[in-house]
Order: structure tokens, then sequence, then C-alpha cells
């Protein structure tokens, strides 16, 4: 009936067409409007927008180093993210990446610093790596339990557990019985003494000088598993229904609790996992602040990708080389990192605020 | 003369044409009822003289001027009232002061209002405490301090849409008065209704419309109750039978036994009993309060009561989404007081909730998802989902069932209420093993269509040696259904009747608590 009506089946031909790059074309657009921005900014600062530019891609992607480090960075972006979509889909909101990293980080050090370096096999960093993954889910799961047994919002208590887990970062780099370095010579830094090279994860072209390493791997593996389960499991499909209706998902006899600590549960994993590897792969020690955001950046991968993997991936890679962009255009173009937070932000809230107008189309 | 004239009025929404080329003409002093199915249109017709929708063709007028509302705000100045089906009224404030919102001056007169009231109070009959808070009010106080509000400014055009769905059997008597005295006041009503026994005894004419468009509209003296049906319907009243006459509420036509049934089963042995069952509220309150009922194998008992004497509780509790406080239920032998959802389903219980949105299915998710729900590991291997084979066995329920959706994959929500149900009563009706079937107002808001489907569905159930307890606020659905009909009132059975012996007097005193058996 519908389609005998030319005028409208051309609309639904129309919006069929449209809705494949739609979703392409919308972050790419307000990536491109985000980054026109910020060289005004960068214009207004008194800065070489061209010397900018340059700093910035050599930043990003100039070298195989370059590259690598940035990819690096994607990989814990990318880790936090899929945490966030995994809660999502049982519509958790985990706002406690950065805690989880945090956790993840100082458990994987002091496993890495304490026993595991002697370990055979790849043990060495295997072992922290997992230790690391647990301490992030026991983080996400504490805030599961809370929902669980009390109906607290896990946004506030993810938030306020990440306000634990930093001074805990802080607590154990400053105190000597903990992680903190022996006093040396020179340095008295607080942070831990370097994990040793056995813990520290192998390097996937070690003779181009990159430091990619197989945390790559690991997250590949992160991304299909977490694809399948959310998309093509049972599992995923009860979290779904516990998500969007608890008191029917009980009537069908699932055990609705136990679903929601298993989402903050995994969540959270990731989160740490993503810590353990931020340590393993590229810092190789703990300071108090190795976080420095990527919580909050992989929150914010989470949330534009819409609860899709390959969203996270791409969102992941942008924010990854966006960082190392920036951190060399502030070295080398003296330009404050800021503007690149501040494209962030425009990225983010135009991204946002587009998806409202395609979902209207779509729903329509 | 015409208060309000309607000519060729077209309402679409998207592709969807809610209402075609209506043209009526409402009179001074008349109570004209809009008669229709679910989906018919009635609504749609409300709101666009009340100014929520504009028309997208066709044009009003009020009193001989052109009237088109930008909003129900210049409606209201025009002098049309409307009384929606969920009612606008602050809970936690005072009948007053609930009067004086929305025409709020810059200085409050509390006295002004009050004197209103008692004129109103002597015109119509509408008494009610200005001081009373509108959460200490029943249901039908309630919509009386809608109305209230409504003739308070003195209307020309009161309209009521689908005013009676919520009160019990005397507040709807006194709900009709109050139309008839309006009227007779010069004031013309609108009454919106799918039920005909009320149409008869209010109506001066009566508009029938179907699929948007008005099937024929006629003076009620000496109308044809059964040729209306069939108007409304679509079809002819015999195929429906008793069914329809409980859905359309035709009073006195309802036969004691439905005939196309089997007719009373001699109850076979227990297969729910229920014993002192006491259910305390989170505040302490009982709402269930010592009720014993047995169910026996074969048989449909009915619950008749009055909303919120502790039907929902009992729907809950034996859903396994609520725990007793005290007492036993034993299915097929089995204690299931207190167990979980999964343990009571395995206990060969099939619940079709009260709340088919909140409870029964998951409108979000696809048919086919909502109809394997309890089953979700019956179509995973190695934790994947075989969504292939899934949809074949939803296709193949779906068509026992007569459930009608474009395919399994589309959302429950783009179902029409009737299928929902078909859906939940699939699911439910399907589970092995199965000897016990709550139904909790199973056709509300359905039309004539689903509803005989769905008493169709647990007729058989019955047939096939089911116990079913039906608990349904529809006092005539009650007596075309069950084979026994038990009252509650204040969390306790007051009464039972036997098939044969039912009779809306005698179990509307009793929902009332002022009679025992």
């Amino acid at each position: 009936m519908v389609m005998k009506n030319p005028k409208l089946a051309r609309v639904a031909q129309g919006a069929r067409l449209e809705l494949v790059p739609l979703q392409v074309l919308v972050p790419v657009v307000s990536t491109i409007i985000a980054l026109g921005i910020g060289l005004l900014i960068i214009a207004a600062t008194g800065a070489s927008v061209i010397e900018a530019i340059e700093a910035f891609w050599d930043g990003m992607a100039g070298s195989d180093f370059n590259i690598g480090a940035s990819i690096n960075r994607a990989i814990s972006l990318a880790l936090v993210g899929l945490g966030f979509i995994f809660a999502s889909r049982a519509n958790l909101t985990n706002v406690g990446g950065e805690g989880q990293i945090a956790m993840g980080g100082m458990f994987a050090t002091a496993a890495a610093l304490h026993g595991a370096g002697g370990l055979p096999l790849g043990l060495a960093f295997i072992v922290p790596l997992a230790v690391g993954t647990l301490a992030g889910a026991i983080w996400g799961g504490l805030a599961g339990v809370l929902k669980a047994a009390r109906g607290t919002n896990e946004v506030i208590s993810t938030l306020l557990l990440s306000f634990i887990a930093l001074p805990l970062v802080y607590w154990s780099v400053e105190s000597f019985h903990l992680l903190r370095k022996p006093i040396s010579d020179v340095s008295s830094l607080p942070e831990s003494a370097e994990i040793p090279d056995s813990t520290k994860l192998p390097l996937l072209f070690p003779d181009n000088g990159s430091p990619l390493h197989i945390g790559l791997l690991i997250a590949a593996i992160a991304v299909v598993v977490v694809w399948l389960v959310l998309r093509h499991s049972s599992l995923g499909l009860r979290l779904r229904a516990v998500g969007l209706n608890a008191m029917a998902s009980r009537r069908a006899g699932m055990r609705t609790s136990f679903y929601v600590i298993l989402a903050m549960t995994v969540s959270g994993g990731l989160g740490g996992l993503g810590g353990a590897i931020m340590i393993l792969g590229q810092q190789f020690y703990l300071t108090s602040d190795f976080s420095s955001g990527y919580g909050f950046d992989g929150l914010v991968v989470g949330l534009l990708s819409r609860g899709s993997a390959v969203g996270v991936v791409i969102g992941a890679l942008l924010f990854g080389f966006l960082r190392s962009g920036s951190i060399n255009m502030e070295i080398s173009a003296h330009v404050p990192s800021a503007v690149v937070l501040i494209c962030q932000g425009l990225i983010v809230i135009v991204i946002a605020g587009s998806a409202i107008l395609t979902n209207r189309k779509v729903t329509r | 003369m015409a208060v309000l004239e309607l000519s060729g009025l077209t309402k679409r929404f998207g592709a969807f044409t809610a209402l075609d080329d209506i043209s009526l003409q409402i009179e001074r002093g008349e109570v004209h009822c809009l008669l229709g199915e679910n989906g018919a249109g009635k609504s749609t017709l409300c709101n666009l003289v009340f100014g929520v929708h504009r028309p997208d063709a066709g044009t009003m007028t009020l009193g001989g001027e052109p009237f088109h509302p930008r909003g129900p705000a210049e409606a209201l100045q025009r002098g049309v009232v409307m009384v929606h089906q969920h009612f606008s009224l602050v809970p936690n404030m005072s009948v007053a002061e609930n009067l004086m919102l929305g025409r709020a001056s810059a200085v409050l007169k509390p006295q002004d209002i009050i004197v209103r009231m008692e004129q109103l109070a002597a015109e119509y009959g509408l008494e009610i405490d200005p001081e009373a808070r509108i959460e200490d009010l029943s249901v039908g106080e309630r919509q009386r301090v809608e109305i209230i509000k409504c003739l308070l400014g003195d209307p020309q055009l009161l309209v009521l849409d689908e005013p009676t769905a919520v009160l019990q059997p005397d507040e709807i008597d006194a709900l009709l008065a109050i139309c008839r005295q309006v009227a007779l006041r010069g004031k013309s009503v609108i009454l919106v209704t799918h039920k005909l026994g009320e149409i008869s005894r209010v109506a001066d004419r009566t508009t029938v419309l179907r699929q948007g468009r008005i099937i024929e509209t006629v003076a009620m003296e000496g109308a044809d109750i059964r040729s209306l049906v069939r108007s409304m319907v679509g079809r002819d009243v015999q195929s429906a039978g008793s069914v329809l006459a409980a859905a359309v509420d035709i009073e006195g036509k309802t036969p004691a036994k439905p005939s196309g049934a089997a007719g009373p089963v001699s109850p076979g042995e227990a297969v729910l009993e229920i014993s002192d069952l006491v259910y305390r509220d989170p505040h302490g309150v009982p709402r269930l309060d010592g009720l014993s009922l047995t169910v026996g194998t074969g048989e449909i008992v009915g619950i008749a009561g009055v909303e919120g004497n502790g039907q929902t509780e009992l729907g809950l509790i034996l859903a396994g989404l609520a725990a007793p406080s005290a007492g036993a239920i034993v299915v097929g032998g089995a204690q299931v007081g207190g167990c979980t959802p999964q343990e009571i389903t395995d206990a060969g219980v099939g619940i079709v909730p009260e709340d088919r949105h909140a409870v029964a299915c998951i409108k979000e998710l696809s048919v086919a998802e909502n109809l394997y729900l309890g089953a979700i590991g019956k179509f995973s291997r190695f934790g994947l989902l075989d969504k292939s084979a899934r949809r074949k066995a939803a296709e193949a329920m779906m068509r026992d069932f007569d459930v009608r959706a474009s395919s399994p994959d589309v959302s429950m929500a783009s179902l029409s209420g009737g299928n929902q149900q078909k859906a939940v009563l699939a699911r439910e009706l399907s589970l092995d093993p199965l000897v016990f079937l709550l139904a909790a107002q199973p056709t509300r808001g359905l039309d004539v269509g689903a509803i005989e489907a769905v008493y169709n569905r647990i007729r058989a159930a019955r047939d096939d040696g089911l116990g079913v307890l039906l608990i349904s606020s529809e006092l005539e659905e009650l007596m075309a259904v069950s084979d026994r009909i038990a009252v509650i009132y204040r969390g306790k059975l007051v009464g039972e009747l036997a098939a044969g012996s039912f009779s809306r007097e005698a179990i509307g005193a009793m929902m009332s608590g002022h009679a025992h058996v």
C-alpha cells in the first residue's frame, strides 16, 4: 500500500540512500569544522598557522615513531571506549574510566615490579596485564554491586570511585613502602621504579624504531569480542533486555542484578586493561598522573561511537592522533595544546549536536 | 442551532490519514457521543476541536464564527473545554488550589473559587470538598474536579475523552447524570466512548467513526443498537456474539454462558491453591489481607473488583515480582510463594501481566526477541545467537497465534496493542510444562477483534485442561468468560458466584463492599 504512492516510495528510498553516508559524513564534516575553528584560534594566538599545522601533522604521523605513538595512545582510548559501550548496552553509564585506568595501571605496575619479571613464556607481561584488568574490573564491579544492591546511580558512583582511585595512585607513588622507587643518587621524584624489561610489552616492529606494541593485537581482539558479544550473543541480548526494561527481564527469568554487576565488571576490566597497557607498553613507570585524562577521552570516544565497536576504533584513532599532534604542536610551534583540547570539545559538541539531526531524519 | 460545525476536516500523520473528510454538527444542548474502536479517530477529532492538533484541510465554526484554534489556550478562550483521559491535576495540592491553577490572575482569590464551586454543586450536583488534597481523592472524584475546572468558565462545549474507562459502575452513572445536567443548561457535550451501554443511556445523537471516516450519525431515540455495533465494527454482530457484547458493554444482552464455548467443565483437581495470602506494601499497608482461592484444572475463575483492592498485587505475587508477607501459594503441588519468576515458570505457570508495556514485553526489542524473551538460550550455540532459527520459530508461532506483523524482526512497539497481546499470549501459552495461566486485564485497550481472539485463546486453554485465573475490571468480560467469579474487596475475597448465577447488581454490590453472599 505504501509503495503504491510514488511520492512516499521516493521518500523511503531517499532515507535509505542517505542513511549510510550520513553516519560517516556527519563526524567527518564536524571534525573538519572543529579543526577549522581551531586554526582560527591558533591564528588568534599569534602563532604561525602554517608552522602549527606542520608541527601538528609531524606529531601525528610525521614518522614511523610518531605514527606508532599515536596508535599506542589510541589503544588505551579504544579499550576504555569499548568498556563504555559494553556498560551502555545494559543502559549503564560508566564515567569512571579514569579511575579504572588508574587502578589497572597501579596494580599492573605492582605486579610487574614484584614478582612477574622473572616469569617465563611471556607470562612476565601477561600476568601484570591480567592483574591490571582484574583491578579495573573490581573497581567497575563495585559500582555495579552498589547499583544492584542499593540502586545507587552508577554515574555518581563511578565518578566518585575515580576520585578515590587517583589519590590512591598518588599515595602509592609517594610511599616508599608501596611503589615509590628508592631514593637513589639523583632523582627523588614521586614515581615508581622502571618495570623490568621482561614485563614490557613486545614491540610489533622492533626494527624500524616504531614504539607500536602488541597492545594493538590485544585491542583488536577486544574489539572483535565486544562486537560479537554485544551484537550477536545471547549475553548481549540479555544485557540489552535488562537495560531496556528490568521488570520485564526479571519476569522473563533473568537475574537482573547479576547482569548489572557483570556489565560494570567487564566495563571496568576493559578500562583496567587500558591502564595496564599504558604502563607496560609506553610509560614503563608509574607516576601520580599517568592516566592524565585518558579515561575521560575514552568516555568521549565511547559516547561518540553511539554503541558501535567500529565507531570506538575510529574515535580512538582520531583522539589518539589528535593528542600526539597537539603535544608536538606545543613543543615545536609553541601553540598551547589547550587549542587541541578546545578542538576536541568542539568535535564532541558538533557530532553530538548533529546526531540529534540524523536521528530525527532516520526515525521520521 | 449548531454550536460547533465541522466541514471536510482531514488530518494526516505522515502517511497515515487519521481523519478523512469529517463533516459534523454539534447542536446546542445535546449530548453527542463519538463511537468507534481504538484507532478510529475519536481522540484525533477531539484534539482538533481542542486545538491540540490543527487540521490539514477543512473548516470549523464555533457559534457561527470561524474557529481555528492554534492551541488549547485559544480553544479555552472561545469556550471549548476538554477532560483528557489522563488528568492534569497536582496531586499534593488541594482541590481549590488546583482550580486556581491556570486561571491565576495576579491576585488569587480562594473565596471566589469556593463560591463558584458551591454554585456548580447546586446546579450540577458536583459536590466536592475544596480543601481535600487531590492525592486523597478517588479516581472518580478527581475526574469530578477536572469537570468542575472545565465548567468554572461557563463554556459552550465540553469534550470528554473516554471518561468512563477509569470509573466503577456507580461512578459511571453519576458521570452520565452530570452530562445530562450540563446539556440541560444549554451547553453541548461531546462524549467519546466505545461502550454502547453508556451511549444508549445518555446520548441524544451518536456519530460512528471507523478508520477515520464518519459511518453514520443517528438520533438515539428508537435507534437500533445492533446496527450501531455493525457500523462501528464493520461486520455482522452475530459472528462475534457475546464477545462483542462484552466488549462494547451492551447491558442485559450478555448470555450467562458464552454460546460458542464448551460449557462449564466440571473443574478437576486444584491446580492453584492460595491460602491466607497477606501482602504488605513497603509502607506496611496491607494490600492483600488473608486471601484464599482455589482454581481447578479446566476452569476459568474470574476476579472482580474495583481497581486498587489488591488485584495488581495478587498479579505481581503470582508472577514472582513481589514476595508475599505471609500465606502459601501452591501450583500443582509445588510451593511457589516468594519464588523467583524462573522457578514459577518452571512450575508451569504462564503469566499475562496487567501492564503490557512495563512487564509483559520490551517494546524496543523485536517480536522474535520478545517471543523468546524467557528462552534466549534456546537459540544460542557457544553463546552466539542463531537468529535465523529463532526467526523461523517465531514465524511459526506468529502464524499459530495470528500475530500480525510484517516480520518477526520489527520492533514490538510497531505492533498494535492487540497484536502485542497476542504475542504475549503466544509466549506464555507455549510454555512447557504449563498447568496454570494468570491473565490480568488481558483485553485492556484492545479493539473488538483482538478481544475476541484473546477470549478464544483463554477458553481454548481452559478446554485443554489449564486452570485460568482472570483478573479484570470489566464486569461484562468476567461474566462472558468465567466459569466462576470471585469478588475482591480490600485485599480479601468477599463472595463468589457460580456460572448461571452471575448478576451485575450482586457483583457490583460486593465490589463496593456493601453485601456478602
